[in-house]
C-alpha cells in the first residue's frame, strides 16, 4: 500500500487557549503508546506541542480514516472528549502537509510572524522522535529539509530583522546612537514592569551597567540588586544623568521631571555625549522639547509602539517572499520523494549501470586501433551488457523482495539510492542525525 | 605608452566598479556585491600602487612638473585613508564616498596628462613634500568626514523626526561611528593642514622673498585653515559632537572643492592646473 504524509492539529487560530491547554501533548512517545508500530498504518510519527500549537506529523499507509485515527489517539492520550478536537483540528496530507510543516518552521504560522523560538521547538520534538524510533527516511528527510527551509527564509528575507516589542525596539535604536552598547551605561527612573523589562533587554545587549533612581530608595535598591547596579537617591537624578547614555523613565509623576532647560545644563557638563531617553510612563515624564537639543534623542511610548506596528507591517511584506521560497522547496521535497517509488528506482539503477558499461565499452575500442574487427566490437558490447545486467541482478531482486514487505520498502530504496548515489547528492552536514535513528541503520 | 594608457584604463574601471557595487549592495542587501566593491576597490588600490611607483622610476622628479602625479597621488592617498579608517572603525560604510571621488580624481588625473605645471626654480624636496604630502592626506581626510557629515545629518534627521527607518538605512553604522570619523578627521587632519599652510608659506618666503603674495589660493587657504581651527577649537576643547562638526565638515569639504577645482583650474594663480 501506498505511503502518505499526513499533518493533523490544531494551533491559536483554530483553538483557544482553553482548547490548547487541554489537548496539550508534551510528553508523549509516540512508540511506546502504540501509535507507531510495525504491523499498524503508522510506521513514522513526530508530536510537535507548544503553547500556539500541536500538530502530529505522521507518515502512513494511505487511508479513508488516518485523521480519526489520531484523533482518537490523541482525545485519549489527554484524556479528554473528542468532539471538541474534531471541531478544533485541521488536517493535511502530500504536499499540503509539508507545506504547512515549512511555514511552521519558517514561523510564517506564528502568532508573531517570524519569531525565533519555533525553530528550536521544532528541533526538540525531532529529537524525541529520532530517540524513540518514530523518526524513519521520511520524517528526517522532511525534518532536516524543514530545518534548512527556515534557514533559508531567515536569510532570505528581512522577516526576522527588526524588533516588534517595545522594548526591544527600544534596544534597537539605542544600536543606532551608540557604536558599542557595551560602553553605555543605562539609568532607570522609576520601577515598573516596562521598565523592568526594558532593563533586562538593555542588559543582555551588553550595557555596561544599570544605576536605579527611585523615589522610596529601599524599592529602588532592591531592583538594582536584581540588575546588579547600584540605586541613588531621587535628589541626585541631576547627578545621575552625568554619566549615564541610556535613559528609561517610567515615575508615576504628574508632571514632567526632566526639563529641556535643565537638560542643557547637563549636556554641557557631559561634554555633549550623546544621551537617548526612552519614556515609558504616562503622563510622559521628560519633557518633549529635550527631544530638539543636539545629541539628545526622546522616544515616548507612542514612538516606540508605531516603531513596533511599522516593523509588523514590514514583516507581513517579507512573509509574502517568504512563502514563495516554501513553495519551491515543497516542490523539491516532493520530486525526492517520488523517486522513492521501486519502478523509477530499478530504471534509475539500470540506467546508471549502462551507461557505466557504454563509457567502459568506448574506451577499450579505441585502444583496438583505428579499424576494430566488427565481431570482436560485438562480442565485447554484449560482454558489457550481460555484466551490468548481471551484476544489477541481485540488488533489484533484492529490492523487489523487500518491497513486497510492509512499511520497510521506503527504507530500502532509500539505501539503495544513496549506496548507488542515485539523487546525485553531497553527503549534508547533518549527516550524523541520520546514523542516530535506528530505522537508518 | 598604450600599455600604460590601458593599465590606467583598468584602474580607472575597478574603482567604477566598487563606485557603484557598493551602493547597489546596500540598498538590494546583497552582501556579496559589498565584497566585490571591497575586493575591486583593493585591487585598484594595488595597481594604483604600482603605477604611481613604476611613474615615479620612470620619470623620477619630473614627476613634479606633471598634473598627472598629483591627482593621481591625490586619489591614492585618498583611498589610504579610508583603508585606514576602514580598520579603525570596523566599517565599510565609507566606501560610500571613497570610490566615487576616488574615480573622480583619478580620472581628472588621466584628463590633465599632458599638462606641464611650471614648478618654481628654487625648488626644495623637503618643503615641498612636506606641503603636498600634508594637504593632500588632510584633504582625504577632510572628505571621509564630509560623507560622515552626511551620513550622520541624515540619520540622525530619521532618528529625530521618529522616521521608518527605510531599507538601506538600516544597514547604517550608529551615530557614533560617524562622529568617531569626524573626529579622526578633526584631531589629525587640522594638524596636518597647519604644517601645509606653514610650509608653503615658508618655501614661498625662500623662493620669493614674500610671505604672502595675495594669491587667491592663499586667501582661500587662509579661509579654511580658520574654519578648520574653529571647529578644532570647539571639538577639542568644547567636547563639540554630533551635528555641528558635521555640518562644519561639509562646509570645509565644500569649500576645499571650491578651492581645487575653482582655483586651480580657472583663476591666475601660481597653484594653477591650467593647461
Amino acid at each position: 500500500m501506498n505511503q502518505e504524509i499526513y499533518l493533523v492539529g490544531l494551533n491559536h487560530k483554530t483553538a483557544g487557549v482553553d482548547i490548547r491547554e487541554r489537548y496539550a501533548l508534551s510528553d508523549c512517545d509516540p512508540s511506546a503508546t502504540g501509535l507507531v508500530s510495525e504491523a499498524g498504518d503508522v510506521c513514522e510519527a513526530m508530536i510537535l506541542s507548544t503553547c500556539n500549537r500541536v500538530e502530529f506529523l505522521v507518515v502512513g499507509s494511505e487511508v479513508a480514516d488516518m485523521r480519526a485515527k489520531i484523533l482518537r489517539f490523541w482525545a485519549d492520550q489527554c484524556g479528554q472528549p473528542l468532539a471538541d478536537l474534531q471541531n478544533h483540528t485541521y488536517c493535511h496530507a502530500g504536499d499540503k502537509a509539508v507545506n504547512h510543516l515549512f511555514t511552521v518552521a519558517s514561523s510564517l504560522d506564528s502568532m508573531i510572524l517570524g519569531e525565533p523560538q519555533i525553530l528550536g521547538q521544532l528541533k526538540t520534538a525531532y529529537r524525541n522522535a529520532v530517540e524513540k524510533g518514530a523518526a524513519k527516511v521520511i520524517v528526517n528527510r522532511l525534518l532536516h529539509k524543514a530545518f534548512s527551509v527556515a534557514k533559508r527564509v531567515r536569510t532570505e528575507t528581512a522577516i526576522a530583522s527588526s524588533a516588534v516589542s517595545i522594548s526591544y525596539a527600544a534596544v534597537e535604536l539605542a544600536r543606532k546612537i551608540f557604536t558599542d552598547l557595551s560602553n553605555q551605561r543605562a539609568l532607570l527612573i522609576g520601577a515598573g514592569e516596562m521598565a523592568e523589562l526594558a532593563a533586562t533587554h538593555l542588559l543582555s545587549a551588553g550595557v555596561r551597567d544599570i544605576t536605579v533612581v527611585n523615589r522610596t530608595l529601599a524599592k529602588g535598591e532592591e531592583l538594582a540588586r536584581q540588575f546588579k547596579g547600584r540605586a541613588m537617591p531621587f535628589e541626585d537624578l541631576h547627578q545621575a544623568l552625568l554619566d549615564t547614555d541610556i535613559v528609561i523613565s517610567s515615575t508615576g509623576s504628574p508632571t514632567a521631571i526632566i526639563r529641556a532647560r535643565d537638560m542643557k545644563d547637563v549636556l554641557r557638563q557631559r561634554r555633549h555625549k550623546p544621551i537617548f531617553f526612552i519614556d515609558i510612563a504616562v503622563p510622559r515624564d521628560i519633557d518633549p522639547d529635550i527631544n530638539g537639543l543636539d545629541n539628545v534623542y526622546l522616544y515616548d511610548i507612542d514612538d516606540l509602539k508605531e516603531v513596533v506596528e511599522e516593523n509588523l507591517a514590514g514583516r507581513m511584506q517579507e512573509a509574502q517572499k517568504a512563502r514563495s521560497i516554501v513553495g519551491e522547496e515543497v516542490g523539491a521535497f516532493m520530486r525526492w520523494r517520488d523517486g522513492l517509488a521501486l519502478q523509477p528506482t530499478i530504471v534509475a539503477l539500470l540506467d546508471q549501470g549502462e551507461g557505466i558499461a557504454r563509457r567502459e565499452l568506448r574506451k577499450s575500442i579505441k585502444q583496438l586501433g583505428p579499424n576494430p574487427d566488427p565481431q570482436t566490437v560485438a562480442i565485447m558490447e554484449r560482454l558489457a551488457r550481460s555484466l551490468c545486467h548481471k551484476i544489477y541482478h541481485e540488488p533489484i531482486s533484492y529490492l523487489k523482495r523487500r518491497s513486497m514487505e510492509e512499511g520497510s520498502a521506503q527504507r530500502f530504496i532509500h539505501n539503495a539510492r544513496r549506496m548507488f548515489n542515485l539523487d546525485d547528492e553531497s553527503i549534508p552536514e547533518d549527516a550524523h542525525l541520520d546514523r542516530k535513528a535506528p530505522g537508518g541503520k | 605608452m598604450t600599455a600604460a594608457r590601458l593599465f590606467e584604463l583598468i584602474i580607472a574601471l575597478l574603482y567604477l566598479t566598487g563606485s557603484v557595487s557598493y551602493p547597489l549592495g546596500l540598498v538590494l542587501r546583497r552582501a556579496f556585491l559589498k565584497r566585490i566593491a571591497a575586493w575591486t576597490s583593493a585591487t585598484a588600490f594595488g595597481l594604483h600602487t604600482v603605477d604611481l611607483g613604476l611613474r615615479s622610476l620612470e620619470l623620477g622628479a619630473a614627476n613634479l612638473q606633471h598634473g598627472q602625479f598629483y591627482m593621481s597621488l591625490m586619489a591614492w592617498l585618498l583611498v589610504l585613508i579610508f583603508f585606514v579608517l576602514w580598520w579603525k572603525l570596523k566599517h565599510d560604510f565609507l566606501s560610500m564616498i571613497t570610490a566615487p571621488l576616488a574615480l573622480i580624481l583619478f580620472s581628472s588625473s588621466l584628463a590633465v596628462r599632458t599638462q606641464v605645471l611650471a614648478v618654481p626654480e628654487h625648488f626644495s624636496a623637503l618643503w615641498f613634500s612636506l606641503h603636498v604630502g600634508t594637504i593632500f592626506v588632510s584633504l582625504a581626510l577632510i572628505a571621509m568626514a564630509f560623507g560622515a557629515g552626511l551620513a550622520y545629518l541624515h540619520l540622525e534627521r530619521l532618528i529625530k523626526t521618529k522616521a521608518k527607518l527605510p531599507g538601506f538605512s538600516k544597514e547604517l553604522p550608529s551615530l557614533q561611528t560617524f562622529d568617531k570619523a569626524n573626529h579622526w578627521a578633526v584631531s589629525i587632519g587640522f594638524p596636518l593642514y597647519s604644517i601645509s599652510l606653514l610650509a608653503g608659506f615658508l618655501w614661498a618666503s625662500f623662493t620669493w622673498k614674500k610671505v604672502i603674495s595675495w594669491d587667491p589660493k592663499e586667501l582661500i587657504s587662509i579661509v579654511i585653515w580658520i574654519i578648520f581651527a574653529l571647529l578644532f577649537h570647539q571639538r577639542m576643547v568644547l567636547g563639540w559632537q554630533g551635528r555641528k562638526p558635521a555640518k562644519t565638515a561639509i562646509v570645509l569639504f565644500i569649500l576645499c572643492m571650491v578651492s581645487l577645482v575653482g582655483v586651480n583650474f580657472l583663476l591666475p594663480t601660481h597653484h594653477s592646473f591650467r593647461p
